[in-house]
Parts: C-alpha cells; sequence; structure tokens
C-alpha cells in the first residue's frame, strides 16, 4: 500500500472525515470535563475504540483499491458516518457532558443511520460500476476471472489462461472451436527502430484495437512477445477465416503514433486452426505452424 | 591464475546492469528495491562512475526476477542488450561486417560484453556452434543468463545482418511451462534437454557480408578494446581461463599440481580460487571432458567407442559410467539424441 499516492489521490476525501473527528473531539473537551481514572470502563473503550478504527481502516482500504469519483465519495461517507458515531462513543467514556448538551445524542444515534443508508447506496451504485465494467473485460475473459495470469505488459490475459481457456472450451467436443495466432511481421525490427517504451505501447493498443474487431464471444490473450491468440468458440473455418482477414486489414491501417507523433506501421500474419479432436497444446502447435514462417519472409521495413 | 573472479569490481554498472535496470525501471517497479544486497547506489549509476562486482550483477538479476516475476524477462533485456553503447565494444559489434566479426566480441573480450557468460565457438564442416558457458558460478540464475545471452545474440545478429539467420537453439535444461517465450522470441529450432546450451548455424551464414560493417571503424574498436583489456588486466573469468586451458589438454587431462605448476601458484590457491566460484577442480575437468565429448558426437559423428579412446579412458565401463555421472545420459543415449539433432 503506497500512503503517499493514497493521500495524492484522495486528499479533499480523506481530509473532511479527520476534521470532523478534531471537531468532535475539541467540541467535547471545551463542553465537558474528563473522568477520572477509576471511572473508566475499559470493556466499552475497547469495543468501541475498535469498531470506530475498524471503520477507519475500511475507509482507507476502500481508498486504496479504488479511484477517485461519485462511488468513492458515497462509499467514503457511509463510513465516515459510521466511524464518527463511534467516536463520539468512544467520547463518551472518557469525557462527561453536562446533561443541558444534546447534540453528542444526535450524533451517536443520527449518524450511524445517515452512515449505513450512504454505505448502502454506494455498495449499489459499486454493483452497477462492476457490471459495466465486467461487460467491457468480457472479450478478455470468458467465463471465469483469475488475476494470476494476466499479462505483465498488456492488460490482456497470458499463455497460461489460454490454454486454461482451451481445455474448457475442448471438453465440449460438440462445438466448434478455432484459435486464430496473430504475429506482427518483423517486430524485432520495429522495436530497434521506435524504442523499448514505445514498442511496449505499441503492444498495448494493439490489444486494444483487436479487441474492437471481435465479437462478444471471442476471447483476446497475449500468448508471448508480439504474438496474440484469439480464441472463437462456436466457429467454423470459414467465420474464422473472415475474422483473420478482417483484423489483418485492422492492424494495416492501425497508423501508431510515436512519442515524436510519427506514423508507424504494421502488418500481421495469421495462424489459423480449427479443432478436430484437439487438446489444448496440439491446437496452439498447429496455429502456430501455421503463421507464415518468420524467417521466410523477413525482410527489412 | 589471472582472469576475473566474482568479487572482482570491474562491470561499469551503467552499462549490461543499466539495461535491466531501465527494464526494471519501465514496468513502474520502485529502483530502490532493486539494489537490494549490493554496494550500489541509484545516483551513482546515473553519475556513471559506478562499478559492480560479478557477484553484485547476479544479485541484481536475483532482485530483478523476484519484483518482476515474468518469464519473459530475460529475453526483453536480452534484445535490448547489444550493441548498445557500451563504447569501442559496442562500436566494435555495430561495424561487425559479418558474423564472424561479430563473435570476436564474445570469444576475445567477454569481460567487456558478457562477464558472466563466457563463450566457446566451435565451427565444423557444416555448423557453426556458439556454447555458452557459466563464468561465475550462476547457479539458478543461469537458465536467465542463457536466455538472455541467446535472445541478445539472435537479435543482434538479425539486425546486423539484415536477414533472418536459422539460428537453432539447444538446451541443457528440460523445456519450462511457458514454451510459448522460446518459441515467440527465438523462433521454433528449438532442443530441449539436449546437453549443452549453445546455438547453431549453417556454417555459411559466418562470413556472410553484413550492410553496416565498416572495416577500418572495426578495426580501431578492436585496438580500443584490446587497450581496455589491458587496462583490466583481464579478458576472461578465472573460471574461463581454466577451462581454456583444461580444453587444449583434454586428450591427456593435467592434474591440479600440472595446473599449479602451469600459472605459477599453489594447488591450494586454485582450489580456493575455485570454490569462490561455486566449482571445484575434478567438477570443472568432468564439464570439459563432457563438452568435448558432446562435441565429438554432435559435430565429428564419433561413436561413444571412439570419444572413450579420445578422451584416453582405460575401458568403455569407465567411461560409460563417468559419462552417466557428467550428463546424466548414458553415451549411447546421448550419441542417439545428438545424431536425432543433427539430422535436423
Amino acid at each position: 500500500m503506497n500512503v503517499n499516492n493514497l493521500i495524492a489521490r484522495h486528499r479533499g476525501t480523506l481530509i473532511i472525515p479527520i476534521v470532523i473527528a478534531n471537531v468532535i473531539l475539541l467540541a467535547n473537551l471545551a463542553s465537558g470535563d474528563t473522568k477520572s481514572w477509576q471511572e473508566l470502563v475499559w470493556l466499552d473503550i475497547a469495543g468501541e475504540g475498535g469498531a470506530a478504527l475498524l471503520a477507519l481502516l475500511w475507509i482507507v482500504l476502500i481508498l486504496n483499491s479504488r479511484p477517485g469519483g461519485r462511488v468513492t465519495r458515497m462509499l467514503v461517507a457511509g463510513l465516515s458516518g459510521i466511524f464518527l458515531s463511534y467516536w463520539q462513543d468512544v467520547m463518551d467514556e472518557f469525557i462527561r457532558l453536562p446533561d443541558a448538551i444534546v447534540w453528542d445524542h444526535w450524533l451517536e444515534s443520527g449518524a450511524m443511520p445517515v452512515g449505513m443508508i450512504l454505505l448502502t447506496l454506494g455498495i449499489y451504485h459499486w454493483h452497477k460500476e462492476q457490471q459495466a465494467i465486467s461487460a467491457q473485460l468480457i472479450r478478455r475473459e470468458r467465463i471465469f476471472r483469475e488475476h494470476r495470469s494476466l499479462d505483465n505488459l498488456t492488460p490482456l490475459s497470458g499463455a497460461h489462461y489460454l490454454r486454461e481457456q482451451l481445455k474448457r472450451e475442448l471438453s465440449r467436443p460438440d462445438q466448434p472451436l478455432a484459435l486464430i495466432m496473430l504475429d506482427l511481421h518483423c517486430f524485432d525490427h520495429s522495436r530497434r527502430l521506435l524504442g523499448p517504451s514505445d514498442s511496449d505501447r505499441l503492444l498495448k493498443e494493439l490489444g486494444e484495437l483487436l479487441l474492437l474487431n471481435l465479437r462478444q464471444q471471442d476471447l483476446l490473450c497475449r500468448y508471448a512477445g508480439d504474438r496474440f491468440a484469439i480464441v472463437l468458440p462456436m466457429t467454423q473455418q470459414a467465420e474464422a477465416d473472415r475474422i483473420a482477414c478482417e483484423l489483418q486489414q485492422a492492424v494495416r491501417h492501425f497508423a501508431f503514433k510515436t512519442r515524436r507523433g510519427e506514423s508507424h506501421f504494421m502488418t500481421a500474419q495469421m495462424g489459423i486452426a480449427v479443432a478436430h479432436d484437439d487438446d489444448a497444446c496440439s491446437l496452439i502447435e498447429r496455429a502456430n505452424q501455421r503463421l507464415p514462417g518468420a524467417t521466410a519472409s523477413w525482410q527489412a521495413a | 591464475m589471472q582472469g576475473y573472479l566474482p568479487d572482482t569490481a570491474f562491470i561499469p554498472a551503467h552499462h549490461l546492469p543499466g539495461a535491466l535496470i531501465d527494464l526494471v525501471q519501465d514496468q513502474g517497479i520502485d529502483t530502490h528495491r532493486l539494489f537490494r544486497h549490493t554496494s550500489l547506489f541509484p545516483e551513482r549509476v546515473i553519475q556513471g562512475d559506478a562499478v559492480a562486482t560479478p557477484r553484485e550483477f547476479l544479485q541484481l538479476i536475483h532482485n530483478s526476477r523476484q519484483l518482476f516475476p515474468d518469464p519473459e524477462l530475460p529475453f526483453r533485456y536480452g534484445q535490448r542488450l547489444l550493441p548498445g553503447h557500451y563504447g569501442p565494444i559496442s562500436a566494435l559489434l555495430g561495424q561487425a561486417g559479418c558474423l564472424r566479426d561479430c563473435l570476436v566480441a564474445f570469444n576475445d573480450y567477454p569481460a567487456l560484453i558478457s562477464p558472466l557468460v563466457g563463450v566457446r565457438i566451435t565451427l565444423d564442416d557444416e555448423y557453426l556452434c556458439v556454447q555458452w558457458l557459466d563464468s561465475c558460478g550462476a547457479g539458478s540464475h543461469w537458465p536467465f543468463l542463457v536466455e538472455s545471452a541467446m535472445a541478445g545474440l539472435a537479435s543482434v545478429s538479425q539486425w546486423l545482418s539484415h536477414r533472418p539467420l536459422p539460428w537453432q537453439f539447444q538446451f541443457s535444461y528440460r523445456c519450462p511451462p511457458w514454451p510459448e517465450q522460446y518459441q515467440v522470441h527465438l523462433g521454433e529450432r528449438l532442443h530441449f534437454e539436449r546437453c549443452m546450451d549453445a546455438m547453431l548455424l549453417p556454417r555459411h551464414y559466418l562470413d556472410m557480408p553484413w550492410p553496416r560493417g565498416a572495416s577500418t571503424g572495426w578495426q580501431a574498436a578492436r585496438q580500443q578494446c584490446d587497450q581496455q583489456i589491458q587496462q583490466l588486466g583481464f579478458a576472461h573469468s578465472a573460471r574461463q581461463q581454466l577451462y581454456r586451458f583444461l580444453q587444449q589438454a583434454i586428450t591427456s587431462p593435467p592434474t591440479l599440481q600440472d595446473v599449479a605448476n602451469h600459472y605459477g601458484s599453489s594447488p591450494a590457491t586454485i582450489k580456493r580460487r575455485l570454490k569462490q566460484q561455486g566449482c571445484h577442480y575434478q567438477r570443472l575437468l568432468d564439464e570439459v571432458r563432457l563438452h568435448q565429448a558432446i562435441l565429438w558426437i554432435q559435430f565429428d559423428g564419433m561413436t561413444p567407442d571412439q570419444v572413450c579412446r579420445r578422451l584416453n579412458f582405460s575401458d568403455s565401463t569407465n567411461f560409460r559410467r563417468a559419462f552417466k555421472r557428467w550428463s546424466g545420459l548414458t553415451p549411447a543415449a546421448c550419441h542417439k539424441i545428438l545424431q536425432a539433432l543433427s539430422g535436423h
């Protein structure tokens, strides 16, 4: 957990509950008298203090795992209400307020339900947001999610996930399945021309471009290096050929912009394999073999 | 015994280690953690006056792999490495007129271009074989070093020659669960569990002219490299130095005392120096004999019996037992595997 980063991102959201907690503390100290040592009830202090600390921890965890925005603010506001309610509870254990003062009761009993309502609303919108994100992710992850097999360079899954996914799909032999391997033509040359950071960015952007050209049920993975794998469920040879052709066209017309704003064009080559009594490895191997030998057609770009 | 040891500080930290530092930094990883357990500081590395020992370079590789455990790392590192901007040695690589000129850098100046991995180059009528050897006791990082060296040489030779070079890749170890990295970064001509870590190429590529070759510049760069080596006082690691000595005397292996006499040193000193590099005399001798046997079988088409006689073993049972200890295979099994390979 990077604290500096956290504070930089959520300064405004973090400050409000902390300021209010301090105001409450000062208000308590100003209007009441501290209790003597014998009057303290340690069990209550531990219980209420622990609950307040936990609520504070939740706020930090939520802020750390989320970008700023409406839903984050709602969740934090809700948790802050709960935290402040417990905070006043803890104050009560140390400071005796005169009976004439009623705001402490309002704070104790009012902040909790308001916080609960805000938190509920926040969780509801979080759920909505997650649905929208899942819809966007659908062509990057079919059926199951496994964050450990995410690729380090592109926001796609890697070869391990591809093999797992193919295993699942191939366990239903009655359904046709095609696999396309897509490889960039002389990428080694491009990498030296563009430099490491631009060529890494090229792979990321190419991934996005390929996703835009796929159907809802298809899956895109980065196999390794500049090679991408596309799983096409319920797809026969002719359909796979058509999709491969479309992808090739899309890559040809992609004018990648370098940091200096120059356009860099590239071409892709394809290896297509349709499953016939295959397992995951043999299908991948066949698609790889059908890539036009990168070496045979290599020439200076 | 001349040659550098794992604790000799001579590797400019902004050169070969610098490429690794940049690669890890590009992944958004905190550099301070990268330098753990080394005496290097980022500020000094940037100033260009920090020198690392081979052991620190290995530690840097260890830290990188811990922080960024991606099987693609050695390949991406190797592809960034060469020809680089490391002074005369980069000029030597960049102006090489053919592959033979390029390999001079690895064969004659490993201290400047590849301090952790030595090279043994073998030529027969058909093939060029570039074999990678452990210079400083890499331990569990050996596959990383092999992969980055292979990706580096394959990538730079393709870049400078402006044509595809059909390298074949031969590994001593088993294929890890990520075959895709090897396929995509090195190509389809891969052979795992084949006794040594080497790259093979049809011999006629060795002298095929490269378009960027510049003879005068190359020769001047070579002179400058020689001067640098003279200043350092060594071109090879102590272990590689001894390997080369044993390689020449392989048909009648010298004893440790003979080696000590040759270097004007005592057996105890040689033992201690080898121990610093995670090695001992008998093991190194076995390694040299195994490599020689493999090369004879693979390239000269020798049978196990002929190898047994050339290596001066008294009888074939002894040889079979020794060979099994060196490689885990019987000579006959090794012969079969390597013959299948050269039939490729």
